[in-house]
Protein backbone atom coordinates (compact mmCIF):
# COMPACT_ATOMS: atom_id res chain seq x y z
CA UNK A 1 0.00 0.00 0.00
CA UNK A 2 3.10 2.45 0.84
CA UNK A 3 3.38 2.67 -3.73
CA UNK A 4 -0.55 3.71 -4.04
CA UNK A 5 -0.28 6.29 -1.06
CA UNK A 6 3.00 8.18 -1.87
CA UNK A 7 1.20 8.32 -5.11
CA UNK A 8 -1.61 9.63 -4.23
CA UNK A 9 0.67 12.32 -1.90
CA UNK A 10 2.27 13.52 -5.35
CA UNK A 11 -1.11 13.82 -6.97
CA UNK A 12 -2.23 16.05 -4.16
CA UNK A 13 0.82 18.02 -3.89
CA UNK A 14 0.35 18.64 -8.12
CA UNK A 15 -3.04 19.49 -7.65
CA UNK A 16 -2.16 22.17 -5.04
CA UNK A 17 0.92 23.06 -7.57
CA UNK A 18 -1.53 23.56 -10.49
CA UNK A 19 -4.38 25.61 -8.71
CA UNK A 20 -1.54 27.63 -7.55
CA UNK A 21 0.07 28.45 -11.11
CA UNK A 22 -3.58 30.15 -11.84
CA UNK A 23 -4.08 32.09 -8.51
CA UNK A 24 -3.37 35.87 -8.66
CA UNK A 25 0.29 36.09 -6.95
CA UNK A 26 0.24 38.47 -3.96
CA UNK A 27 3.15 40.26 -4.67
CA UNK A 28 3.45 43.40 -6.39
CA UNK A 29 5.28 44.29 -9.85
CA UNK A 30 6.38 47.44 -7.52
CA UNK A 31 8.20 50.27 -9.89
CA UNK A 32 5.22 50.01 -12.30
CA UNK A 33 2.53 49.00 -9.60
CA UNK A 34 0.98 49.64 -6.03
CA UNK A 35 -1.03 48.79 -3.53
CA UNK A 36 -3.69 51.94 -2.94
CA UNK A 37 -2.45 54.21 0.11
CA UNK A 38 -5.15 55.19 2.68
CA UNK A 39 -6.10 58.90 2.69
CA UNK A 40 -4.46 59.50 6.25
CA UNK A 41 -0.61 58.13 4.13
CA UNK A 42 1.84 60.23 5.39
CA UNK A 43 3.94 60.54 2.69
CA UNK A 44 6.26 63.67 1.50
CA UNK A 45 4.68 67.08 1.97
CA UNK A 46 3.28 69.82 0.22
CA UNK A 47 2.80 73.55 0.41
CA UNK A 48 0.53 75.43 -0.72
CA UNK A 49 2.52 78.73 -1.22
CA UNK A 50 -0.17 81.16 -1.70
CA UNK A 51 -2.15 79.95 2.05
CA UNK A 52 1.15 79.66 3.88
CA UNK A 53 1.53 83.43 5.86
CA UNK A 54 5.07 82.58 7.37
CA UNK A 55 4.08 81.97 10.76
CA UNK A 56 6.49 79.57 11.31
CA UNK A 57 4.48 77.37 13.37
CA UNK A 58 5.81 74.29 11.40
CA UNK A 59 9.27 75.22 12.01
CA UNK A 60 8.61 75.35 15.59
CA UNK A 61 6.82 72.12 16.11
CA UNK A 62 8.94 69.83 13.71
CA UNK A 63 10.89 67.81 16.75
CA UNK A 64 13.89 67.35 14.65
CA UNK A 65 14.60 69.99 12.65
CA UNK A 66 13.64 69.32 9.51
CA UNK A 67 12.29 72.97 8.42
CA UNK A 68 14.06 75.49 7.48
CA UNK A 69 12.04 78.58 6.52
CA UNK A 70 13.41 81.39 4.47
CA UNK A 71 10.68 84.66 4.90
CA UNK A 72 12.73 86.89 3.07
CA UNK A 73 12.11 84.66 -0.50
CA UNK A 74 8.04 86.20 -1.17
CA UNK A 75 6.53 85.12 -4.09
CA UNK A 76 2.92 85.96 -2.82
CA UNK A 77 2.21 88.56 -0.71
CA UNK A 78 3.52 87.43 3.26
CA UNK A 79 4.23 84.04 2.04
CA UNK A 80 7.84 82.10 2.83
CA UNK A 81 10.20 79.84 1.34
CA UNK A 82 10.22 76.03 3.39
CA UNK A 83 13.04 73.60 2.55
CA UNK A 84 12.52 70.48 4.10
CA UNK A 85 15.50 67.76 4.86
CA UNK A 86 13.86 64.34 3.98
CA UNK A 87 17.28 63.57 5.61
CA UNK A 88 15.67 64.14 8.61
CA UNK A 89 12.14 64.44 8.84
CA UNK A 90 10.41 61.02 10.65
CA UNK A 91 6.96 61.53 8.89
CA UNK A 92 5.38 62.42 12.16
CA UNK A 93 2.59 64.97 10.59
CA UNK A 94 3.03 67.53 13.61
CA UNK A 95 3.96 70.16 11.39
CA UNK A 96 0.26 69.50 9.38
CA UNK A 97 -1.56 69.61 12.44
CA UNK A 98 0.27 72.89 13.52
CA UNK A 99 -0.32 74.15 9.98
CA UNK A 100 -3.72 76.48 10.55
CA UNK A 101 -3.69 78.03 7.30
CA UNK A 102 -4.23 75.18 4.38
CA UNK A 103 -1.10 75.44 3.46
CA UNK A 104 0.95 72.40 4.25
CA UNK A 105 -0.03 68.73 3.19
CA UNK A 106 1.39 65.38 3.28
CA UNK A 107 1.08 63.66 -0.30
CA UNK A 108 0.58 59.79 -0.68
CA UNK A 109 4.21 59.72 -2.03
CA UNK A 110 6.17 57.57 0.43
CA UNK A 111 9.11 56.37 -1.92
CA UNK A 112 11.13 59.19 -2.34
CA UNK A 113 15.01 58.42 -2.96
CA UNK A 114 18.10 60.72 -4.65
CA UNK A 115 21.31 59.70 -5.49
CA UNK A 116 23.03 62.00 -3.34
CA UNK A 117 21.73 63.43 -0.03
CA UNK A 118 21.50 66.98 -1.43
CA UNK A 119 19.05 65.99 -3.66
CA UNK A 120 16.74 64.76 -0.70
CA UNK A 121 16.51 68.41 0.73
CA UNK A 122 13.58 70.11 -0.84
CA UNK A 123 13.10 73.41 -2.19
CA UNK A 124 10.68 75.58 -2.59
CA UNK A 125 10.37 75.01 -6.01
CA UNK A 126 10.21 70.95 -5.67
CA UNK A 127 8.05 70.88 -2.22
CA UNK A 128 5.20 73.06 -3.62
CA UNK A 129 5.02 70.48 -6.77
CA UNK A 130 4.39 67.43 -7.51
CA UNK A 131 7.12 65.10 -10.01
CA UNK A 132 4.32 62.86 -10.09
CA UNK A 133 0.95 61.83 -9.53
CA UNK A 134 0.74 59.73 -6.49
CA UNK A 135 -2.20 57.83 -8.05
CA UNK A 136 -2.01 57.68 -11.72
CA UNK A 137 1.60 56.60 -11.74
CA UNK A 138 0.33 53.87 -10.08
CA UNK A 139 -2.40 51.11 -9.74
CA UNK A 140 -1.35 50.00 -13.55
CA UNK A 141 -1.86 46.43 -13.43
CA UNK A 142 -0.19 43.43 -15.57
CA UNK A 143 -2.25 41.38 -14.65
CA UNK B 1 40.79 16.75 40.36
CA UNK B 2 41.10 18.99 38.04
CA UNK B 3 39.25 21.91 37.66
CA UNK B 4 36.50 22.36 35.04
CA UNK B 5 36.46 25.83 34.45
CA UNK B 6 40.47 25.56 33.49
CA UNK B 7 38.64 24.57 29.87
CA UNK B 8 35.92 27.23 29.61
CA UNK B 9 35.38 28.81 26.85
CA UNK B 10 34.76 32.49 26.57
CA UNK B 11 32.36 33.49 23.49
CA UNK B 12 30.53 36.55 22.58
CA UNK B 13 26.50 36.16 21.56
CA UNK B 14 25.68 39.05 19.81
CA UNK B 15 25.82 41.72 18.83
CA UNK B 16 26.18 40.89 14.74
CA UNK B 17 24.26 37.28 15.54
CA UNK B 18 21.33 36.92 13.99
CA UNK B 19 19.15 36.19 16.90
CA UNK B 20 20.79 38.88 18.98
CA UNK B 21 19.35 42.48 17.08
CA UNK B 22 21.63 44.84 19.09
CA UNK B 23 22.54 43.03 22.61
CA UNK B 24 25.49 40.88 23.50
CA UNK B 25 25.84 38.66 26.56
CA UNK B 26 29.16 37.08 27.28
CA UNK B 27 28.91 33.05 28.10
CA UNK B 28 31.45 31.18 29.76
CA UNK B 29 31.08 27.30 28.21
CA UNK B 30 32.35 24.04 29.47
CA UNK B 31 31.88 21.73 26.82
CA UNK B 32 28.48 22.26 25.35
CA UNK B 33 26.82 23.79 28.94
CA UNK B 34 26.83 27.33 29.95
CA UNK B 35 28.25 28.14 33.31
CA UNK B 36 28.28 31.57 33.77
CA UNK B 37 25.94 34.14 31.64
CA UNK B 38 26.24 37.78 31.52
CA UNK B 39 24.54 40.06 29.59
CA UNK B 40 25.38 43.42 28.55
CA UNK B 41 23.07 46.27 28.09
CA UNK B 42 24.05 49.26 26.15
CA UNK B 43 24.71 49.06 22.05
CA UNK B 44 21.35 50.30 21.97
CA UNK B 45 21.44 53.14 23.51
CA UNK B 46 20.24 56.02 22.08
CA UNK B 47 20.36 58.21 25.13
CA UNK B 48 16.08 58.53 24.87
CA UNK B 49 15.98 60.25 28.53
CA UNK B 50 18.07 63.47 27.34
CA UNK B 51 16.31 63.47 24.11
CA UNK B 52 13.00 64.16 25.67
CA UNK B 53 14.67 67.20 27.90
CA UNK B 54 14.94 69.09 24.34
CA UNK B 55 11.62 68.11 23.34
CA UNK B 56 8.49 70.08 23.89
CA UNK B 57 5.52 68.48 25.47
CA UNK B 58 3.55 67.57 22.45
CA UNK B 59 6.79 66.14 20.72
CA UNK B 60 7.79 64.18 23.51
CA UNK B 61 5.87 61.27 22.54
CA UNK B 62 7.37 60.66 19.39
CA UNK B 63 10.59 59.25 21.19
CA UNK B 64 8.38 57.31 23.49
CA UNK B 65 7.13 55.35 20.66
CA UNK B 66 10.42 55.09 19.16
CA UNK B 67 11.68 53.44 21.52
CA UNK B 68 9.32 50.15 21.05
CA UNK B 69 7.49 50.10 17.50
CA UNK B 70 6.21 47.11 18.15
CA UNK B 71 3.65 48.06 21.07
CA UNK B 72 3.77 52.12 19.58
CA UNK B 73 0.07 52.85 21.31
CA UNK B 74 1.23 50.98 24.23
CA UNK B 75 5.01 52.90 24.62
CA UNK B 76 3.46 56.32 23.91
CA UNK B 77 1.29 56.50 26.36
CA UNK B 78 2.91 56.86 29.76
CA UNK B 79 4.54 59.93 28.50
CA UNK B 80 1.20 61.69 27.51
CA UNK B 81 -0.59 60.38 31.13
CA UNK B 82 2.09 62.02 32.71
CA UNK B 83 1.72 65.36 31.15
CA UNK B 84 -1.92 65.10 31.18
CA UNK B 85 -1.80 64.81 35.16
CA UNK B 86 0.81 67.78 35.22
CA UNK B 87 -1.13 70.17 33.29
CA UNK B 88 -4.73 69.24 34.87
CA UNK B 89 -6.30 67.70 31.25
CA UNK B 90 -9.57 65.90 31.25
CA UNK B 91 -9.55 63.41 28.77
CA UNK B 92 -12.99 63.70 26.72
CA UNK B 93 -14.86 59.81 26.72
CA UNK B 94 -14.69 59.26 23.22
CA UNK B 95 -10.69 59.58 23.55
CA UNK B 96 -10.18 57.43 26.15
CA UNK B 97 -12.36 54.22 24.92
CA UNK B 98 -10.26 54.96 21.43
CA UNK B 99 -7.29 54.83 23.42
CA UNK B 100 -8.05 51.76 25.41
CA UNK B 101 -9.16 49.85 21.91
CA UNK B 102 -6.24 50.93 19.74
CA UNK B 103 -3.50 49.54 23.11
CA UNK B 104 -5.25 46.06 23.13
CA UNK B 105 -5.07 46.20 19.04
CA UNK B 106 -1.00 47.09 19.44
CA UNK B 107 -1.04 44.40 21.99
CA UNK B 108 -2.42 41.37 19.76
CA UNK B 109 0.35 42.77 17.19
CA UNK B 110 2.81 42.55 19.16
CA UNK B 111 2.42 39.48 20.63
CA UNK B 112 1.51 37.81 17.01
CA UNK B 113 5.39 39.49 16.22
CA UNK B 114 6.70 37.68 19.00
CA UNK B 115 4.99 34.44 18.66
CA UNK B 116 6.70 34.08 15.02
CA UNK B 117 9.52 35.28 15.95
CA UNK B 118 10.00 32.65 18.81
CA UNK B 119 9.17 30.12 16.75
CA UNK B 120 11.61 30.95 14.09
CA UNK B 121 14.50 30.95 16.84
CA UNK B 122 13.69 27.44 17.30
CA UNK B 123 13.88 26.66 13.86
CA UNK B 124 10.18 26.22 12.64
CA UNK B 125 10.74 29.08 10.23
CA UNK B 126 6.97 28.40 8.90
CA UNK B 127 5.33 29.49 11.96
CA UNK B 128 7.28 32.75 11.17
CA UNK B 129 5.05 33.80 8.52
CA UNK B 130 2.10 32.53 9.33
CA UNK B 131 1.36 35.11 12.31
CA UNK B 132 3.27 37.75 10.29
CA UNK B 133 1.03 37.57 7.88
CA UNK B 134 -2.03 37.78 10.31
CA UNK B 135 -0.59 40.73 11.90
CA UNK B 136 -0.60 42.47 8.57
CA UNK B 137 -3.73 43.07 8.74
CA UNK B 138 -3.54 45.20 11.91
CA UNK B 139 -0.86 46.81 10.14
CA UNK B 140 -3.02 47.88 7.78
CA UNK B 141 -5.55 48.78 10.53
CA UNK B 142 -3.15 50.84 11.65
CA UNK B 143 -1.96 52.84 8.75
CA UNK B 144 -5.97 53.32 7.77
CA UNK B 145 -6.41 55.12 11.04
CA UNK B 146 -3.19 56.90 11.19
CA UNK B 147 -1.74 57.19 8.02
CA UNK B 148 1.60 55.34 9.40
CA UNK B 149 2.22 51.54 9.85
CA UNK B 150 4.40 51.27 12.63
CA UNK B 151 4.84 55.34 13.65
CA UNK B 152 1.74 55.51 14.71
CA UNK B 153 1.88 59.37 16.72
CA UNK B 154 -1.79 58.37 18.46
CA UNK B 155 -1.95 59.16 21.27
CA UNK B 156 -1.50 63.15 22.15
CA UNK B 157 -1.39 65.05 25.55
CA UNK B 158 -5.80 66.06 25.74
CA UNK B 159 -7.11 62.98 23.36
CA UNK B 160 -5.95 61.45 19.99
CA UNK B 161 -5.64 62.64 17.01
CA UNK B 162 -7.26 60.49 14.59
CA UNK B 163 -11.06 59.71 14.47
CA UNK B 164 -12.39 55.94 13.79
CA UNK B 165 -13.80 55.54 10.43
CA UNK B 166 -15.73 52.81 8.85
CA UNK B 167 -13.53 51.86 6.38
CA UNK B 168 -11.07 51.46 9.94
CA UNK B 169 -13.52 49.81 11.80
CA UNK B 170 -14.47 47.18 8.59
CA UNK B 171 -10.79 46.59 8.57
CA UNK B 172 -10.26 46.43 12.36
CA UNK B 173 -12.94 43.91 12.06
CA UNK B 174 -11.25 41.76 9.07
CA UNK B 175 -8.01 41.18 10.93
CA UNK B 176 -9.50 40.32 14.81
CA UNK B 177 -11.90 37.99 12.67
CA UNK B 178 -9.04 36.54 10.91
CA UNK B 179 -6.81 36.16 13.50
CA UNK B 180 -9.81 34.41 15.67
CA UNK B 181 -10.19 31.68 12.75
CA UNK B 182 -6.87 31.09 12.45
CA UNK B 183 -4.92 31.48 15.72
CA UNK B 184 -6.36 28.14 16.89
CA UNK B 185 -5.37 26.11 14.25
CA UNK B 186 -1.61 27.41 14.31
CA UNK B 187 -1.61 27.27 18.40
CA UNK B 188 -2.81 23.49 18.69
CA UNK B 189 -0.09 22.87 15.93
CA UNK B 190 2.79 24.19 17.52
CA UNK B 191 1.83 23.59 21.31
CA UNK B 192 1.51 20.12 20.09
CA UNK B 193 4.50 19.51 17.94
CA UNK B 194 6.81 17.30 20.03
CA UNK B 195 9.95 19.37 18.65
CA UNK B 196 8.80 22.78 20.36
CA UNK B 197 7.66 20.59 23.77
CA UNK B 198 11.03 18.84 23.75
CA UNK B 199 12.83 22.11 22.84
CA UNK B 200 11.03 24.53 25.77
CA UNK B 201 9.38 21.88 28.58
CA UNK B 202 11.80 22.14 31.73
CA UNK B 203 13.71 25.04 30.26
CA UNK B 204 14.36 28.69 31.50
CA UNK B 205 12.36 27.57 34.98
CA UNK B 206 11.66 30.06 37.76
CA UNK B 207 9.24 30.64 40.28
CA UNK B 208 6.96 33.16 41.07
CA UNK B 209 9.16 34.24 44.42
CA UNK B 210 12.36 34.74 42.14
CA UNK B 211 10.60 36.63 38.94
CA UNK B 212 9.42 39.34 41.99
CA UNK B 213 12.35 39.32 43.39
CA UNK B 214 13.66 40.16 40.40
CA UNK B 215 11.57 42.73 39.40
CA UNK B 216 10.32 40.98 36.45
CA UNK B 217 6.43 41.81 35.50
CA UNK B 218 3.78 41.03 32.99
CA UNK B 219 3.18 37.95 30.50
CA UNK B 220 6.30 36.51 32.21
CA UNK B 221 5.30 36.49 35.87
CA UNK B 222 1.55 35.75 34.75
CA UNK B 223 2.75 32.73 33.36
CA UNK B 224 3.78 31.69 36.98
CA UNK B 225 0.08 31.97 38.14
CA UNK B 226 1.09 35.49 39.47
CA UNK B 227 -2.51 38.17 38.82
CA UNK B 228 -0.41 41.02 38.52
CA UNK B 229 -1.77 43.23 35.95
CA UNK B 230 -2.02 46.99 35.92
CA UNK B 231 -4.94 46.82 33.96
CA UNK B 232 -6.74 45.26 36.89
CA UNK B 233 -4.77 46.83 39.80
CA UNK B 234 -4.46 50.46 39.47
CA UNK B 235 -7.06 51.17 36.60
CA UNK B 236 -5.92 54.53 35.03
CA UNK B 237 -8.73 57.16 34.88
CA UNK B 238 -8.05 58.02 31.52
CA UNK B 239 -8.20 54.30 30.16
CA UNK B 240 -11.23 52.16 30.35
CA UNK B 241 -10.66 48.84 31.04
CA UNK B 242 -13.43 48.79 33.74
CA UNK B 243 -16.51 49.04 31.08
CA UNK B 244 -15.23 45.62 29.84
CA UNK B 245 -15.89 42.40 31.68
CA UNK B 246 -12.46 40.46 31.77
CA UNK B 247 -10.41 38.66 33.69
CA UNK B 248 -6.54 38.70 34.27
CA UNK B 249 -5.11 35.54 32.26
CA UNK B 250 -2.85 33.33 34.02
CA UNK B 251 -1.65 29.98 33.64
CA UNK B 252 -0.49 27.64 36.03
CA UNK B 253 0.98 24.11 34.97
CA UNK B 254 -0.14 21.25 36.99
CA UNK B 255 3.76 19.70 36.66
CA UNK B 256 4.96 22.50 38.70
CA UNK B 257 2.49 24.83 39.92
CA UNK B 258 3.87 28.60 40.50
CA UNK B 259 6.71 28.13 38.07
CA UNK B 260 6.79 28.63 34.49
CA UNK B 261 9.35 27.47 32.18
CA UNK B 262 9.83 28.61 27.99
CA UNK B 263 6.32 25.97 26.85
CA UNK B 264 4.20 27.86 29.91
CA UNK B 265 4.98 31.26 29.19
CA UNK B 266 4.06 30.49 25.09
CA UNK B 267 0.74 29.35 26.46
CA UNK B 268 0.75 32.96 28.72
CA UNK B 269 0.64 34.62 25.64
CA UNK B 270 -1.81 32.61 23.55
CA UNK B 271 -4.12 33.72 26.25
CA UNK B 272 -3.33 36.90 26.73
CA UNK B 273 -4.00 37.41 22.77
CA UNK B 274 -7.74 35.86 23.42
CA UNK B 275 -8.12 38.54 26.01
CA UNK B 276 -6.90 41.61 24.64
CA UNK B 277 -9.76 39.85 21.42
CA UNK B 278 -12.10 39.67 24.00
CA UNK B 279 -11.57 43.49 25.41
CA UNK B 280 -11.87 44.94 22.09
CA UNK B 281 -14.77 42.94 21.17
CA UNK B 282 -16.38 44.58 24.10
CA UNK B 283 -15.35 48.25 23.97
CA UNK B 284 -15.96 48.88 20.23
CA UNK B 285 -19.99 49.07 20.37
CA UNK B 286 -19.67 51.32 23.57
CA UNK B 287 -17.68 54.06 22.25
CA UNK B 288 -19.84 57.30 22.72
CA UNK B 289 -20.14 59.73 19.96
CA UNK B 290 -18.41 63.37 21.28
CA UNK B 291 -14.83 64.84 20.93
CA UNK B 292 -11.60 63.01 20.74
CA UNK B 293 -9.64 66.28 21.71
CA UNK B 294 -9.86 68.26 24.36
CA UNK B 295 -9.49 71.96 22.76
CA UNK B 296 -8.56 73.57 26.01
CA UNK B 297 -4.41 71.13 26.02
CA UNK B 298 -3.22 72.90 23.06
CA UNK B 299 -2.63 76.02 24.83
CA UNK B 300 -2.12 74.17 28.51
CA UNK B 301 0.61 71.62 26.82
CA UNK B 302 2.91 75.27 25.60
CA UNK B 303 3.78 75.60 29.08
CA UNK B 304 3.19 73.45 32.12
CA UNK B 305 3.26 74.32 35.97
CA UNK B 306 5.82 73.01 38.85
CA UNK B 307 4.64 69.91 39.15
CA UNK B 308 5.78 66.24 39.24
CA UNK B 309 3.88 63.03 37.87
CA UNK B 310 4.01 58.69 36.84
CA UNK B 311 2.52 57.65 34.42
CA UNK B 312 1.79 54.16 33.61
CA UNK B 313 0.54 51.19 31.39
CA UNK B 314 0.53 47.79 31.38
CA UNK B 315 2.67 47.23 28.61
CA UNK B 316 3.08 43.92 26.51
CA UNK B 317 6.07 42.64 28.37
CA UNK B 318 4.99 44.15 31.79
CA UNK B 319 5.00 47.55 33.48
CA UNK B 320 5.77 50.31 31.30
CA UNK B 321 6.00 53.59 33.18
CA UNK B 322 7.82 57.01 33.21
CA UNK B 323 8.93 59.98 35.86
CA UNK B 324 8.33 63.18 34.20
CA UNK B 325 9.49 66.29 36.67
CA UNK B 326 8.75 69.75 35.08
CA UNK B 327 10.27 73.47 36.30
CA UNK B 328 7.88 76.23 36.79
CA UNK B 329 6.47 77.71 33.12
CA UNK B 330 8.68 74.94 31.48
CA UNK B 331 8.97 74.45 28.22
CA UNK B 332 10.37 71.02 28.15
CA UNK B 333 10.64 68.72 30.94
CA UNK B 334 13.39 69.22 33.54
CA UNK B 335 13.98 65.19 33.75
CA UNK B 336 12.24 62.09 32.44
CA UNK B 337 12.97 58.81 33.77
CA UNK B 338 11.97 55.69 31.69
CA UNK B 339 10.99 52.45 33.13
CA UNK B 340 11.22 49.62 30.16
CA UNK B 341 9.74 46.18 30.87
CA UNK B 342 12.50 44.41 29.74
CA UNK B 343 15.26 45.39 31.81
CA UNK B 344 14.86 43.14 34.40
CA UNK B 345 13.96 39.91 32.25
CA UNK B 346 16.99 40.62 30.50
CA UNK B 347 19.31 40.91 33.50
CA UNK B 348 17.38 37.91 34.61
CA UNK B 349 19.22 35.61 32.24
CA UNK B 350 22.35 35.90 34.37
CA UNK B 351 20.26 33.64 36.76
CA UNK B 352 18.27 31.50 34.20
CA UNK B 353 21.00 30.45 31.99
CA UNK B 354 24.11 28.70 33.79
CA UNK B 355 23.27 25.01 33.62
CA UNK B 356 21.74 24.90 30.43
CA UNK B 357 23.03 23.59 27.13
CA UNK B 358 23.90 26.37 24.65
CA UNK B 359 21.62 25.85 22.16
CA UNK B 360 19.00 26.78 24.99
CA UNK B 361 19.99 30.13 25.44
CA UNK B 362 18.31 31.57 22.59
CA UNK B 363 14.98 29.20 23.62
CA UNK B 364 15.72 30.79 27.27
CA UNK B 365 15.83 34.34 26.24
CA UNK B 366 13.17 34.50 23.02
CA UNK B 367 10.71 32.64 25.97
CA UNK B 368 10.96 36.37 27.93
CA UNK B 369 9.70 38.33 25.07
CA UNK B 370 12.40 40.98 25.31
CA UNK B 371 12.68 44.19 23.50
CA UNK B 372 16.21 45.87 22.94
CA UNK B 373 14.24 49.07 23.10
CA UNK B 374 13.42 48.90 26.55
CA UNK B 375 16.76 48.12 28.19
CA UNK B 376 18.84 50.56 26.36
CA UNK B 377 16.90 54.03 26.70
S1 LIG C 1 6.48 65.43 9.35
FE1 LIG C 1 7.36 65.76 11.39
S2 LIG C 1 9.58 65.49 11.09
FE2 LIG C 1 8.67 65.78 9.04
S3 LIG C 1 8.87 67.96 8.65
FE3 LIG C 1 6.83 67.65 9.55
S4 LIG C 1 7.12 67.97 11.77
FE4 LIG C 1 9.16 67.69 10.88
S1 LIG D 1 3.28 76.34 6.08
FE1 LIG D 1 1.64 76.83 7.52
S2 LIG D 1 2.64 76.70 9.55
FE2 LIG D 1 4.28 76.80 8.03
S3 LIG D 1 4.79 79.00 7.89
FE3 LIG D 1 3.27 78.58 6.28
S4 LIG D 1 1.28 79.04 7.24
FE4 LIG D 1 2.77 78.88 8.92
Amino acid sequence: MGFFSTLGDIFRILRHVFRQIFKRPFTYFYPFEDREYPERTRGRHIHVRENCTACKQCVRVCPVVAIRIDVMDQKYNKDAALYFDYTRCIFCGLCVQACRFNALYHTKVVDISAENREDLIYGPDEITTLDREPLEWRGRRFR
Amino acid sequence: MKDVLEEATEIWFGPQHVSAHGWAAKLTLVGDYIVECDPNAGYFHRSAEKCLEFRDFRQGALIMERLCMLEAFLAEYPYVSAVEKIAGIDVPDRAKIMRTIMMEASRIHSLQFWWGQFAAELGLFTMLLWPWVDREFFLDAFEELTGSRHAVSYNTPGGVKYDFTDKFLSKLDRAIQRLEERMPKFRDMLLRSPTFKVRTKGIGRFDANQGLRWGISGPNIRACGVPMDLRKDSPDENLTYDMADWEVPTYTNEDHPGESDAYDRMVQRFLEIETSVDIIRQLLPQVPEGEIYERKARGKVNRLPEGEAYGRVEGTRGVTSLYLRTMDKAQTPYRAKIRGPCFNSYYSLKHLVPGNKFADFIVIFGSLDPYPGWWDR
